[in-house]
């Protein structure tokens, strides 16, 4: 039996028919049309389908759609500003670490909620390799992932200090 | 701007911006409208004969629009390998696209077209099927035995192929040699993993026209391979171009199942079917099959080879797919070619079992080869006490030389020994090798392990298709439009030939974009695999820039009042020579040539050039006259916990000549994931199968392992040697399989440096180590 | 993707409307905490009968805090939750937790609850084990009221446990615990998001002058169906003061209590090998937590 349900997906209001079992990964590809999350295996393992629930990164494809309700999420959609790219999506073009592309939307939301979680702190090498532990990618061999990670740390304390 | 500011250049990929805010561009987001979507029923066992299957019920079911079974399939049988021409007599025409017979666990038996896929799903429950299990075999010498089940009618004994090949006098050899190493090898079954699934979609029209979407590695091959399948003109079948793909790896090298399935759903029903396979499913589409080695090597006392002995066995599965070239390219590029020996002899075996099918995998049965041959090597210098490096140099080809394959032509550029001097210099490979063992918990040691052959694409391979071409445009804003039939799947085949065809026509490198293309726009290009499209896709993408460059010059040598051949062009502009201050932005030559020929001006007409009109385009379509080997040494350093058997990898350093370096980002990228799948293969990878029935174990990321960031080491160094080959565009030649072959020997070599311990078999798990250590309690 | 075979999913907002659903539904019905394993249990169609989902997401069991001197874990609370709370940040003795909480990815730890996972009831996990090591109980509420189950009483086999299918777990009870207390954990994995293959949770209880007074040490992973306590391990510590050599021996007894499986992943030999290693090494990070360090025998 659908149920209509509302959902809050970068901060605009989606209403869709789903059924008790749908995931969050389902109803954002098959029934919204946002295909920036991506499906790698259905079954929590790869990480390709990680997007940010109250700002935590979450692997989509095992949440169900219903539980999500009263959530705000956020997907790949909501991060660049227009023409204008999210700090992480910038330094994931200019590490290099982009290969196929598949892995990389999972990998950019857990960037994200990553650094949000540690204020200024730029990661080290392995920082930066466990906030990712969780996301699979069999182009790059994760090296320049991890520099584009670190990149983006480093460049917030810039912003930060330009701020003043 | 000169070619230099481009060529050698990290620019940044022009597919990157799209990729990171969402990646439209991937097969698996096409949709188009009334899209059925597509389900495949599979053999629960794997030997089966179906003698009834019963679809009332499935049709039934609300939803559903088609149902296929094995009687409706064309009865010719074909090969599905994208690269060899369908009637190659190297090939082996082994498969249909639905059989009354199957042969391994998974197999399609039948499949379902429905308005969702959860309804096609249930669709398949409703199947029933009556089979009659047979005998079957999953051990690749078992298979070969009298009395073991017999897999295909055209092979007995279930041997597909065995080839062998002998040179010199390996009796005399083996007597002249001071000492002789026998040791088998063992290697195991692992998947691809690309992370974009197998998905297609297919159209049809009343007149059985065909429009395809795939995530493919090679478009004219799903054209000619599907065709094939459906016993129809490869004319009706177009393929259309993927902006990029999530991954390939060699996994997408061949038409599953699911394109010819979707193509026969689709013209039943008079819809575009989409079938989007399961990671389950793709776990049991493709893979790098099993190899057992066993190499008899004869050298003299000061490490000459004198006679060298090989026989392979090749664990094809249920269809022979790409053994037959896997099978091949191990023998030559494997064993034979690599070093120097008066006298070889290699014997390979393709073998039929009721496993899994494979397909192609980065090195493509050579990652097999050169585990045994690079792990050999190192047992052999320990035995003898001799350099490793200095063995291989001993033993290797020289620059100038004859091409081992092909000894008509030379090695023109052949850089081995710096890969292997520059590289040790980086690792530190002297002080590091000369450390004692150590006596702690932890131990580290060095391995090295080399592929001193390779190929830059298939020109000179029997059956193997192999010439590229290209369109290019000019467009009034300055801008050029290059279209090509290559794919890319994520090593960065758009961005080179972009960055190719910029740097031949002298426009930034931004100015060149890859465009639209499919089956019926432009020629045909061979397949994204065997290293070969920097080389031979490259090449084609520089002579049609070329072509286009021509042109314009023709049209500017009048507006700038000289000849064509006395102007040059760069940074996006057309000079005279010596003159750089006579110039023209290359964007108002190709407005000139475009615009009318008579013009309104002030006080009446005028007119310009008949001549000068036309689009700016050049168009290219050739083979490469060479195949130019690269080369390559990777060193790496590693840790043992010799409580656990836990590896852990340090540090790495892998130096290869590349010719030329297009861009250095994007070749370090190669060498990077090469590392990850090598190294995964080498500790931790592996499909298992229940041997009692067939069915695999590890179908999904938990219980396959493959290396995750943390496992990494936290440096890979590239060393990238320019040897500037003369026949290669700019220089280039190829680099992105060699990476992925020699993590796996390089770390079994450097862990018998740490703890003194060979192990032979893929896997190198922590228990196999533990137990060469004689560590396991009862 | 999930079987269409799911008819409901419901979002109680009170564990007693849990209690009233589930009694409701019996077999029909499975409670979905953040529902990781849950997902594995759908995506190989072993849900059986089970069609009814119960969300756990609005029924207020998330939270970490003290009653009297019992850590009391809401149900729900999520793995990184309880990583964060400061308790388990700085408490020595609930070292064992906060080590299983920071191997999954992640994903994994935003989304797990500590409830669900004890639920499972799958050797394989981390937690569990780790909280048996602190002498860990559930609490849990039912028809006919609410009751606490000891974790050592609380497993009877490959998932399955002992509550009913009226009872829902409410709360994690980890006790005070003895004083000069340290714990950790150790999990023996393939890649960083793996099912253990091996795991080891400890505690040590030393008096002032460092000997041992207690010890716990509870093995999980491929070693049998349910996680088991290390008696054998337990007694060559107690009364002892800590040194190489003890650990050592500790961890060598550590067969006489496991009877590890074979399977694809690994054999019997090889985990009963790394238990001996793991005990050891767990104990020594144990006591590295209570400032004690010892050189390790080379």
């Amino acid at each position: 039996m659908k149920r209509i349900i509302n959902l809050d997906i970068n901060g605009q209001a989606h209403e869709v028919a789903v059924g008790p079992h749908y995931t969050l990964l389902q109803v954002l590809r098959d029934e919204l049309g946002l295909l920036g999350t991506k499906k790698g295996c259905d079954t929590g393992g790869c990480g390709c389908c990680t997007v940010l629930v109250d700002g935590k990164a979450m692997y989509s494809c095992m949440i169900f759609a219903m539980a999500t309700q009263d959530r705000k999420i956020t997907t790949v959609e909501g991060l660049a500003d227009n023409a204008v790219l999210d700090p992480v999506q910038q330094a994931f073009i200019e590490a290099g670490a982009v290969q196929c592309g598949y892995c990389t939307c999972g990998m950019i939301m857990t960037t994200k909620a990553y650094l949000s979680s540690v204020g200024s702190h730029v990661p080290d090498d392995l920082e930066a390799r466990r906030a990712i532990a969780g996301n699979l990618c069999r182009c790059t061999g994760y090296q320049k992932i991890v520099d584009a990670i670190r990149l983006a740390a480093s460049r917030r304390i810039v912003a930060g200090s330009e701020k003043g | 701007m000169s070619e230099t500011s481009i060529i050698g250049t990290s620019v940044l990929r022009p597919d990157a911006y799209d990729k990171v805010t969402g990646g439209r561009g991937f097969p698996v987001n096409v949709r188009l409208p009334g899209m059925l979507h597509g389900k495949l029923l599979r053999s629960p066992y794997p030997h089966a004969r179906i003698l009834r299957i019963d679809t009332s019920k499935a049709e039934c079911l609300t939803g559903v629009r088609a149902v296929l079974v094995p009687s409706e399939v064309p009865k010719k049988k074909f090969h599905p390998v994208f690269f060899s021409p369908g009637m190659a007599a190297s090939m082996i025409p082994d498969m249909l696209i639905l059989s009354d017979t199957v042969r391994f666990a998974g197999e399609p038996v039948a499949a379902v077209a429905a308005t969702s896929p959860e309804i096609a799903e249930e669709a398949l429950d409703l199947i029933h099927v009556d089979y009659e299990q047979l005998p079957f075999v999953l051990d690749p010498e078992e298979t070969m035995k009298q009395g073991a089940p017999q897999i295909h009618q055209h092979a007995p004994n279930n041997i597909a192929m065995n080839p062998s090949f002998a040179f010199g006098d390996l009796e005399k050899g083996f007597e002249e040699a001071d000492y002789v190493f026998e040791n088998t090898y063992q290697t195991q079954r692992v998947h691809t993993c690309y992370m974009e699934p197998r998905v297609c979609v297919v159209d049809s029209d009343t007149f059985g026209n065909l429009t395809v979407w795939s995530s493919t590695q090679h478009l004219f091959g799903l054209r000619e391979k599907l065709a094939s399948a459906l016993d129809i003109q490869v004319s009706k079948v177009r393929v259309v171009r993927p902006p990029y793909i999530g991954g390939g790896f060699g996994g997408k090298l061949d038409i599953g199942f699911i394109e010819p399935i979707s193509a026969l759903l689709s013209m039943k029903t008079r819809r575009p079917v989409r079938i989007e396979q399961t990671r389950y499913e793709d776990f049991i589409t493709t893979a790098r099959n099993p190899f057992k080695v066993v190499l008899k090597t004869g050298v003299k006392k000061d490490g000459t080879f004198v006679a060298r002995s090989a026989k392979s066995i090749l664990d094809t599965g249920a269809h022979a797919t790409h053994g037959a070239v896997v099978l091949m390219v191990h023998g030559m590029y494997g064993f034979l070619l690599p070093y120097r020996c008066p006298n070889s002899k290699w014997e390979g075996f393709t073998v039929y079992t009721n496993n899994m099918i494979g397909g192609g995998f980065r090195g493509y049965g050579v990652p097999q080869a050169a585990f045994a041959v690079e792990s050999q090597i190192d047992e052999i210098c320990e035995k003898l006490q001799l350099d490793p490096i200095e063995f291989r140099l001993k033993n290797s080809h020289s620059e100038g030389q004859p091409h081992p394959f092909d000894p008509s032509s030379k090695l023109d550029t052949y850089r081995f020994a710096d890969c292997l001097k520059q590289g040790a210099e980086a690792i530190g490979w002297s002080n590091g090798r000369s450390r004692a063992r150590g006596t702690g918990t932890k131990r580290r040691g060095i391995g090295l392990a080399c592929q001193p052959l390779w190929v830059s694409g298939c020109v000179g391979f029997p059956d193997i298709y192999e010439h590229s071409g290209a369109v290019i445009k000019l467009n009034a804003d300055g801008t050029a439009d290059l279209s090509m039939a290559t794919i890319d799947m994520g090593s960065g085949q758009i961005t080179t030939l972009s960055q190719i065809a910029a740097a031949e026509l002298g426009v930034p490198a931004g100015a060149v974009r890859m465009t639209y293309a499919d089956t019926e726009t432009v020629p045909f290009d061979a397949p994204s695999h065997a290293s070969r499209v920097t080389y031979s896709a490259g090449n084609a993408a520089k002579v049609a820039a070329g072509a286009a460059k021509k042109r314009l010059l023709e049209v500017a040598g009048p507006m700038l009042k000289t000849t064509p051949d006395n102007l040059e062009t760069g940074g996006g502009r057309v000079y005279v020579k010596g003159a750089p201050d006579r110039s023209l932005p290359i964007a108002d030559v190709v407005k000139q040539a475009e615009s009318p020929y008579v013009r309104m001006v002030p006080d009446g007409m005028q007119r310009t050039s008949l001549q000068e009109k036309g689009t700016v385009i050049g168009v290219a379509s050739l083979a490469p006259t060479a195949n130019p080997s690269p080369a390559t040494a990777e060193f790496v350093e590693v840790e043992v916990d010799t409580e656990t058997g836990e590896v852990k990898v340090l540090r790495v350093v892998y130096a290869h000549d590349i010719g030329r370096v297009i861009n250095p980002a994007g070749a370090e990228g190669q060498v990077e994931g090469g590392f990850q799948q090598g190294m995964g293969y080498a500790l931790m990878e592996n499909l298992v199968f229940d041997q009692e029935n067939g069915a695999c174990l590890t179908a999904d990321f938990l219980s396959y392992k493959m290396p995750t960031a943390l496992e990494m080491p936290p440096e890979i160094k590239s060393v990238f040697i320019e040897s500037n080959e003369p026949t290669g565009p700019f220089g280039a030649k190829s680099l992105s399989e060699p990476c992925a072959i020699v993590p796996a020997p390089a770390i079994a070599n450097a862990i018998y440096d740490a703890i003194g311990v060979r192990i032979r078999e893929l896997p190198i798990t922590p228990e196999k180590i533990l137990t060469a250590l004689g560590k396991l309690s009862e | 993707m999930p079987s269409a075979a799911v008819k409901e999913f419901l979002q109680p907002s009170s564990p007693q409307e849990v209690v009233e659903l589930l009694v409701k539904y019996r077999e029909r019905a499975l409670v979905v905490g953040g529902g990781t394993f849950l997902h594995g249990i759908i995506a190989r169609g072993l849900l059986g009968q089970m069609d009814v989902l119960i969300d756990l997401q609005k029924v207020g069991l998330s939270y970490v805090k003290y009653e009297h001197d019992t850590l009391c874990i809401g149900a729900t609370t999520t793995f990184a939750e309880l990583a964060a709370s400061e308790r388990v940040q700085n408490s020595p003795e609930l070292g064992a937790v906060l080590d299983a909480l920071c191997y999954p990815p992640a994903q994994i730890r935003n989304m797990a609850t500590v409830a669900g996972c004890v639920a499972s009831a799958t050797p394989l996990f981390d937690l569990p084990v780790a909280l048996m090591a602190l002498d860990g109980a559930v609490r849990a509420a039912g028809p006919k009221g609410s009751r606490e189950i000891g974790l050592h009483k609380f497993y009877l086999d490959y998932f399955e446990h002992v509550l009913e299918r009226t009872e829902l777990i409410t709360e994690i009870l980890v006790l005070r615990q003895p004083s000069r207390s340290a714990s950790a954990f150790l999990k023996l994995e393939t890649n960083a998001n793996d099912l253990a293959l091996l795991n080891v949770a400890v505690r040590i209880t030393v008096d002032k002058k460092g000997t041992c007074r207690d010890a716990r040490v509870v093995v999980g992973g491929g070693i049998g169906k349910v996680p088991v306590r290390a008696v054998s391990c337990e007694d060559v510590l107690k009364g002892q003061y800590p040194t190489a050599a003890l650990l050592k021996e500790s961890g060598n007894v550590v067969a006489f209590d496991i009877h590890p499986v074979s399977d694809y992943r690994t054999s019997a030999k090889y985990r009963s090998t790394v238990a001996k290693v793991f005990v050891r090494r767990a104990l020594l990070r144990a006591l590295d937590r209570l400032g004690m360090q010892l050189d390790e025998p080379s």
